[in-house]
């Protein structure tokens, strides 16, 4: 399965916290997902520098629970960026959050 | 359940952890509850010392003397026939269990559940984090609440009834910094230990939490192992702190009760002053002379702790701490200027008493008793703060300590037996409240004033 997600970072949630509880915490990362890119993106367009970390940090924090390895990468540069980052990179993390999370109802419902 | 064991007045209920002697409910600590129930479920064999050192401090470097303070405890309330010793190996229980039926327990409340886990409290404005957290932590059998900001989190942490605090750095409101400053600064909760469970990069802001008095930091996504290892390690912790303050509460309430410990309990910012106060110089006169160095170290150790807060529960104050001395002063502050040669004598009176708890179990493991000499000495004193420490100079100090050395001489005359000399001054302050004799000529060189020997 190539979709970004590290299987064993993953298979591990799994076991720390039920196959089930994983489905729902899926859930919930669906639900928080866009309000922390709605965040991210009105402190980019702000120029609010603390604020875009701060919701870059918390999807990059999540990312990492799930093993969404990409969608990690992609909030982490926009994070440690010292400089504005550009919309491409905004863009980018937009994309891959709804892919991201569609593999991981795929892993989840494939292996609960 | 078993419901209660008898063993004569004795009565354990093992699963409840509840003690009971002639009807009368006992409450010891908690490690010392330990191993008691140890020693009981055992109670056909002896139970080694390192068996009880392992199961009761699972994971923990402990010394050996802990445990023979907790057994001296137990002792103490039980009965000393209730625990055998046996000899550098290790301790029985050694009461009979009785055949009649157990009366009654009295019924616990329907609403209080049994004790199980801690009440762990989870601070992360990320809801994700926050449910894998509270979940990872049930399955661990911890009760769980959450906040999902520093404010929130300070409110229920100042509400009371938390064990632990995992806390995220990145939150609205008040975030992790700023809480943990808050709650280092508050003398209430500086006590709740705290571990940060964070996703910032670099070791910085490591180095800043433990600064502020967290315990630990994990790196999220947190490692379930880690977690569970490291909550158990900080709860560990809490729980070695409160029993050694239950100990100590517990050993000093069976000590009468002194007005000095109300002015030692909130120290005032202090200048140094010339005044009238009593000096108390302390030796352990037979640990350098002991064969078995690292021994010796160790019980000084053990010592330390139990004199200091002898010197402190009394008002006094620490000023010097040669090798295997102490001189500490009392009445020093004018809002205890009578009271000093008073305070010295029951501090040594304390003193003389936990030495005796300790000696009584490494008696009984063949070990040499750690003997104590003190010398008391009132009269005019220069004594303040001084950079981080405290200094006392004048000639009651010299006086203190060659009372000290001279009731050492005597107490190696009266076959090792604790000894206190108090001089003129002291004496004349104390005389009728405290048992004293007139040190006959002879038995030391005695100074001029007369020296007088404390009958504990």
């Amino acid at each position: 399965m190539n979709d970004d997600i590290d299987p064993q970072a993953f298979a591990e949630l799994q076991q720390q916290a039920g196959a089930d509880f994983v489905i729902e915490l899926i859930e919930t990362f669906a639900d928080e997902g866009p309000q922390m890119l709605a965040a991210l993106q009105a402190a980019m367009a702000e120029g609010d520098a603390t604020g875009r970390r701060r919701a870059a940090h918390s999807i990059k924090s999540n990312a990492h629970t799930f093993g969404a390895t990409r969608l990690a990468e992609l909030a982490r540069a926009i994070e440690l960026s010292t400089e504005a980052p550009d919309a491409a990179a905004l863009q980018a993390l937009q994309d891959e959050l709804p892919r991201a999370l569609q593999a991981l109802r795929t892993r989840a419902g494939a292996q609960a | 359940m078993s419901g209660f064991q008898r063993f004569g007045s004795v009565e354990i209920h093992p699963d409840r952890r509840e003690l009971r002697m002639d009807g009368k409910t006992l409450t010891p600590g908690s490690r010392a509850m330990d191993v008691l129930l140890l020693l009981v479920q055992h109670r056909d064999r002896l139970v080694t010392k390192d068996e009880l050192l392992e199961r009761v401090w699972p994971g923990l470097v402990v010394e050996e003397n802990n445990l023979q303070v907790h057994v001296s405890a137990l002792r103490k309330l039980l009965g000393s026939q209730a625990i055998a010793t046996v000899p550098g190996l290790g301790y029985r229980f050694a009461l009979e269990p009785s055949t009649g039926p157990a009366e009654p327990a009295p019924a616990r409340p329907a609403d209080e559940a049994p004790a199980e886990g801690h009440h762990v409290l989870v601070a992360d404005d990320n809801k994700v984090n926050r449910l894998l957290l509270a979940r990872s932590l049930e399955l661990m059998g911890h009760r769980v609440s959450t906040a999902e900001n520093g404010r929130q989190a300070l409110e229920r942490v100042r509400a009371g009834g938390f064990d632990l605090l995992l806390l995220d750095l990145e939150m609205p409101e008040l975030d992790g910094f700023a809480l943990l400053e808050t709650l280092h600064a508050d003398p209430e909760l500086r006590e709740l230990p705290v571990i940060i469970t964070s996703s910032v990069e670099g070791v910085g802001p490591v180095a800043r939490c433990i600064e502020l008095g967290a315990d630990d930091f994990l790196h999220k996504p947190v490692n379930p192992t880690l977690l569970k290892a490291r909550v158990a390690a900080s709860l560990e912790r809490r729980r070695a702190r409160q029993e050694q303050r239950a100990l100590v509460a517990r050993l000093r309430a069976q000590l009468p009760a002194t007005p000095a410990r109300a002015a030692a309990a909130a120290p005032a910012a202090e200048a140094p002053r010339r005044t009238t106060a009593t000096v108390l110089a302390l030796r352990l006169p037979d640990l350098a002379a002991a064969d078995d160095a690292a021994a010796s170290l160790e019980l000084l150790d053990a010592c330390r702790t139990l004199l200091h807060d002898a010197v402190n529960s009394h008002g006094g104050q620490l000023v010097g701490e040669p090798g295997d001395g102490l001189v500490a002063v009392f009445g020093h502050r004018a809002t205890q200027a009578d009271a000093g040669p008073m305070e010295a004598v029951r501090t040594a009176l304390e003193m003389l008493e936990m030495l005796d708890m300790l000696n009584a179990e490494r008696g009984a493991l063949g070990q040499p008793a750690a003997r104590c000499a003190i010398g008391l000495a009132a009269g005019e004193v220069l004594v303040g703060p001084s950079g981080a420490r405290w200094v006392c100079i004048g000639e009651p100090v010299q006086r203190a300590g060659t009372l000290q050395t001279l009731a050492e001489a005597a107490g190696r005359a009266a076959n090792g037996e604790h000894t206190v000399l108090l001089d003129e001054a002291v004496h004349a302050a104390v005389a009728g409240r405290v048992a004293c004799e007139a040190v006959k000529p002879g038995s030391v060189a005695v100074p001029k004033g007369g020296v007088h020997a404390l009958r504990s």
